[in-house]
């Protein structure tokens, strides 16, 4: 063997493995690191990231260090930023709002959870399994998603609980689950033209003819590429639970079995008349504030995961590619942040 | 022709489909209404009933005979549906219940219809000027804006308008349809009166939605400013009024024409939570009246009658988007979604 | 050959129609200013048809964008660019005023883009695109849409269906073929095509160039057709006109151009293509890369990838040579390339 040979052959494995290396890099700053990069970059993330850790810490630290909400842990409604010993005031019965606000905070989180999940598992099941079955399989899903798409939420979900009056608990768990219904229906159509579109994609087709199974397709190449949309409407879904419970509680027409924002802006009405009396406004203002802000938040986070999703925007910011194109990025895309309401 | 063949059929199955679901709901769900107005029944009248006579009060409040086989329940509970027999209402004193919602049709129609159009037309146009003026305050300030607005429920900000515009400033009547000293009808005095006592949940809706239409509207303006064939349109010395109307505008609302889609909906529902915030005597607030009251007959007859109108204005939307966009031939317009 | 005939029926009515001076385009970007069209002279004289040819990105479709005005925001685009109508005074293009653009624009000087389904409005009929752009140039519709009916027959095809369609339904060729004809309903002089075949088949390709030297006698137009395919216009062009890196670095008759490339760059192009009938797609396989337009090295740009560059090439720019009384060539070892760069294949057979 020559030297020159050896050199060579040397050289050839520390080029493997230097690009396997490379490689590696390069996947890391693809999922991991790009991604960062991209929220960093983008004011409405940061935004959205400090909103939404607030509310996380309220619910898990905050509850630990707000006492309980219980009467007369102070005078009846003391008003918003006068007292230290009650920032946001006292209702009627002498409730620290700050204590109803931190205490509501678990179990609004655990009905999104809820209801996002079972939204986006439904639909992205549904969805994909009748894009990719196509046939009389994909004919029914379909109807009953268009059926399930036209009927309005609201409506049936105050039916739903108006039906349910003597059997329904108030567990966030099942409230969450009946806020989201029929939600996963947009979700699945979406998901449905997406897969029809990828069905046929090149890469698909070479794992069906090597005869891998179709669920392993589906998990391993389909549904990576559907990520976006699951994201979006799960922000989405979780929003509208937010928007949905409230507004239900403070019509009176959920069961609860522990405080809520919705109860509380309902109690503020119902009590104090909070509409009409000032005195007793705070007591209705500030679970609203707490809603619009958490709201605000999500709204901040999907516009900002559409940018996460946006091949443009993410090729800019992934360094390890070289970038092609020096024009401007264009947040406006079409793209399923679009759904947002 | 074939695509509004097919979409009528679809529209006339989702009503099928939503009557059943509401036997479904009346008859069949655990502790649903069927079993509460039996345990009703039986308590109120503390016995003295039998079996048979509840089982036709049942029938006569909620078009379902609970005694026969079940699916002759359920073509008995559809033919009457369809006939526009609703049952009777148990609240208002056994009067039929499309007696009591039949009235509150139009003005849950009118708040919605006015709503959308004014939160659409809104939005569009600021949309469009954001798009043109892209990059500057004004964009900056009105996308601030519209996302701001956006992440208010719209009962929030019904709230706040009842508080301050009606109770403090005493501006805007705070509940009713119509102040009670007119005479419904063609007249003035009586279409102002309406307009003053629908404005605030008008607006509610109005600033909740528009700021969502100009985010889109803006997203869609600034893809056609960039597309080809608005380049050469100018080159083609095209004067800037059609482009903007002809290629832009048109262009950019047509794929939110989807959005309109959900939007009645979506609307419909909110009109529920607003007529009761509102006092506002129509269909959702009967139905609120009736969940509380227990009332299932005209609970479930509004919601029927919701769906049915929230249907209809999905299949018109449907159907002429395919005449106003003409690559929308056999439809599918829901597929973007 | 019917190339050379043409050739000298052109060099007898030899006259400029439009003057290109110094065109540059730049962009300014945060890591400078970048030139994507640098310092190009070039003349096209009245009723040739001028092949220009370069590979991806070197700057055409800003050539072509500069004849017009045309350049997007925000680039700049500075020189001198002069139009000549057969009758009266010459028009300094870059120095009109907006009505007088307007009036330059498709009334003289049209423009046939890159991609023509895009460049209809999707959601309006084909008819609607004629008539509102002759109503934009206060024409007579009527008499409009006759000239418009007898372009669309002499692009073979059926005119009331096309007016009645919509840009969706027309396959490629007709709607490329619709757009050339919505290009000539103002009756222009002249006809900047961008890569007007570059999405279609080989056999739709090459109709619509058979199509187009139809047009180009029957309507006494001057054509500039640019594309990344030589073969393609080899036969059709009386001049080629070769970019490289947002310059022109040779050109020349077609006929001489192709039997005796000057440029290196050009030699390889050629001997890229074994046979100039057959098709080329791209233009990628030759080896190495062009220059960033923010960076364009002093001398030579194509040194980088030259067998023949030495210490000149790199420090002098290389141009004004001659390899003929028409046949400018930008490189110092001109001479040499042919040895450098030969020709496998005889391409005059
Ligand atoms: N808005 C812009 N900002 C900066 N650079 C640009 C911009 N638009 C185009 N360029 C650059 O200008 C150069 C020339 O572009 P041009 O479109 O003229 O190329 P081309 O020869 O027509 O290529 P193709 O065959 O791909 O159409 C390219 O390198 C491109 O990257
Ligand atoms: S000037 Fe030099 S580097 Fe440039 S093409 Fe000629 S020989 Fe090559
Ligand atoms: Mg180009």
């Amino acid at each position: 063997m020559s030297p020159t040979e050896a050199t060579s052959d040397f050289e050839a494995v520390s080029e493997t493995s230097l690009s396997k290396r490379e490689r590696y890099r390069q996947t890391l700053d693809e999922q991991v690191l790009a991604p960062l990069r991209i929220v960093w970059s983008d004011w409405r993330a940061r935004i959205a990231l400090f909103v939404l850790s607030i509310f996380l810490l309220m619910g898990t630290v905050g509850v630990m260090l707000v006492p309980e909400p219980s009467p007369n842990q102070g005078p009846a409604l003391v008003g918003a930023f006068r007292t230290l010993e009650h920032p946001f005031g006292t209702t009627y019965s002498g409730h620290s709002i700050l204590s109803q606000l931190v205490h509501a905070t678990p179990p609004m989180l655990k009905m999104i959870t809820a209801g996002a999940v079972f939204t986006v598992v439904l639909g992205t099941a549904i969805g994909t399994v009748s894009g990719y079955k196509g046939g009389a399989v994909d004919g029914v899903l379909m109807t009953l998603t268009d059926v399930a798409l036209t009927i309005p939420g609201l409506p049936l979900i105050i039916v739903l609980a108006g039906a349910l009056q003597g059997s329904l608990s108030g567990n966030p768990y099942v409230i969450g689950l009946l806020l989201s219904v029929n939600a996963w229906a947009g979700l699945a159509r979406a998901i449905r033209s997406q897969v029809l579109t990828l069905r046929d994609a090149e890469y698909v087709e070479a794992s069906r003819i090597l005869g891998v199974p179709t669920a392993e397709i589906i998990s391993k190449d389909i549904v990576p590429n559907l990520m976006p949309y699951v994201t979006m409407n799960f922000v989405q879904q979780a929003r509208a639970v937010i928007f949905g419970s409230v507004a239900l509680y403070f019509i009176g027409i959920l069961p609860y079995d522990s405080v809520n924002w919705g109860v509380m802006m309902n109690s503020a009405q119902s009590q104090a008349g909070a509409v009409s009396s000032p005195e007793a406004f705070h007591w209705l203002l500030v679970p609203m504030l707490a809603v619009v802000l958490l709201s605000l938040g999500l709204t901040l986070f999907a516009q900002a995961a559409d940018r996460l999703f946006n091949p443009r925007v993410r090729a800019r910011h992934t360094k390890t590619t070289p970038d092609e194109q020096h024009e401007d990025d264009e947040p406006d895309e079409p793209t399923p942040a679009r759904m947002i309401r | 022709m074939n695509y509004i063949v097919k979409r009528t059929a679809q529209a006339v199955f989702t009503v099928f489909a939503v009557i059943t679901l509401s036997f479904v709901i009346i008859r069949l769900l655990p502790g649903g209404p069927a079993d509460y107005l039996r345990a009703q029944l039986i308590q109120r009248s503390g016995g003295s009933l039998t079996q048979e006579q509840i089982n036709q009060r049942i029938a006569s409040q909620t078009n379902i005979a609970v005694d026969e086989p079940l699916y002759v329940q359920y073509v008995d509970y559809m033919a009457s549906i369809l006939r526009g027999d609703f049952g009777t209402s148990v609240w208002y004193s056994n009067e039929p219940v499309i007696a009591v919602l039949g009235p509150a049709i139009p003005w849950t129609v009118f708040l919605m219809a006015t709503s959308l159009f004014i939160a659409f037309v809104l939005g569009v146009t600021l949309g469009a000027f954001m798009a043109y003026r892209e990059g500057s305050g004004f964009d900056v300030g009105s996308t601030g804006v519209s996302l701001l607005t956006n992440s208010v429920p719209y009962y929030v900000i019904a709230l706040l308008l009842l508080t301050f515009l009606g109770y403090r400033m005493e501006l805007f009547p705070t509940g009713g349809q119509y102040a009670s000293e007119t005479t419904p009808g063609l007249n003035l005095e009586f279409v102002l009166s309406a307009l003053h006592h629908g404005a605030l949940p008008i607006l509610s809706l109005v600033l909740a939605s528009f700021g969502g239409w100009a985010l889109n509207m803006r997203g869609n303006s600034i893809r056609v400013l960039g597309e080809d064939y608005l380049r050469v349109a100018r080159l083609r010395g095209l004067p800037e009024r059609r482009i903007a109307l002809r290629y832009v505008g048109r262009n950019a609302i047509l794929p939110m024409y989807t959005g309109l889609l959900i939007a009645i909906g979506f609307m419909f529902g909110g009109s529920i939570i607003l007529e009761e915030i509102f006092a506002y005597p129509g269909v959702g607030y009967y139905m609120i009246q009736a969940i509380n009251a227990r009332d299932y007959p005209v609970m479930m007859g509004a919601f029927i009658l919701i769906t049915v109108a929230v249907t209809i204005g999905v299949f018109i939307a449907d159907v002429t988007y395919g005449w106003i966009d003409p690559r929308a031939e056999g439809g599918g317009t829901r597929e973007s979604y | 050959m019917a190339t050379t005939e043409r050739l000298t029926a052109t060099e007898s009515t030899a006259d400029t129609i439009l003057r290109v001076r110094d065109a540059t385009v730049s962009f300014e970007m945060d890591r400078g200013t970048a030139r994507v069209l640098n310092g190009v002279d070039l003349d096209v004289k009245r009723r040739e048809i001028l092949g220009v040819v370069g590979e991806s990105g070197s700057g055409k479709s800003m050539l072509a964008s500069a004849m017009l005005d045309a350049v997007e925001e925000p680039g700049r685009l500075t020189g001198e660019i002069i139009y000549y109508p057969e009758e009266g005074e010459p028009v300094d293009v870059l120095n009109l005023s907006k009505a007088e653009l307007k009036r330059l624009r498709w009334e003289e000087i049209s423009m046939v883009f890159q991609g023509a389904l895009s460049s209809f409005n999707p959601t309006m009929s084909v008819r609607g695109h004629f008539t509102e752009t002759l109503r934009a140039h206060d024409a007579d519709v009527e008499a409009g849409m006759e000239r418009a009916r007898e372009l669309l027959s002499d692009l073979y095809l059926d005119p009331e269906r096309v007016l009645d369609s919509y840009p969706h339904e027309l396959s490629g060729g007709m709607s490329q073929r619709a757009l050339i004809a919505l290009s000539l309903v103002l009756e222009p002089n002249v006809l900047v095509m961008d890569e007007p075949t570059a999405a279609l088949d080989l056999l739709m390709q090459r109709s619509i160039l058979a199509l187009l030297s139809d047009l180009q006698e029957k309507y006494d137009l001057t054509v500039v057709f640019i594309t990344h395919d030589l073969p393609l216009v080899a036969g059709l062009a009386d001049r080629l006109a070769v970019m490289y890196a947002f310059e022109l670095v040779e050109r020349g008759p077609a006929a001489e151009l192709i039997r005796d490339a000057a440029h290196p760059y050009t030699r390889a192009l050629l001997k890229a293509v074994p046979n100039l009938d057959a098709p080329l797609s791209t233009m990628r396989s030759i080896e190495g890369s062009a220059p960033d337009p923010v960076n364009i090295p002093d001398g030579c740009s194509y040194a980088s990838r030259c067998p023949l560059a030495d210490d000149q090439c790199l420090r002098e720019d290389p141009g004004g040579y001659g390899a003929g009384p028409e046949h400018p060539v930008s490189c110092h070892h001109w001479r040499r390339a042919d040895e450098a760069v030969p020709f496998e294949t005889e391409v005059g057979e």
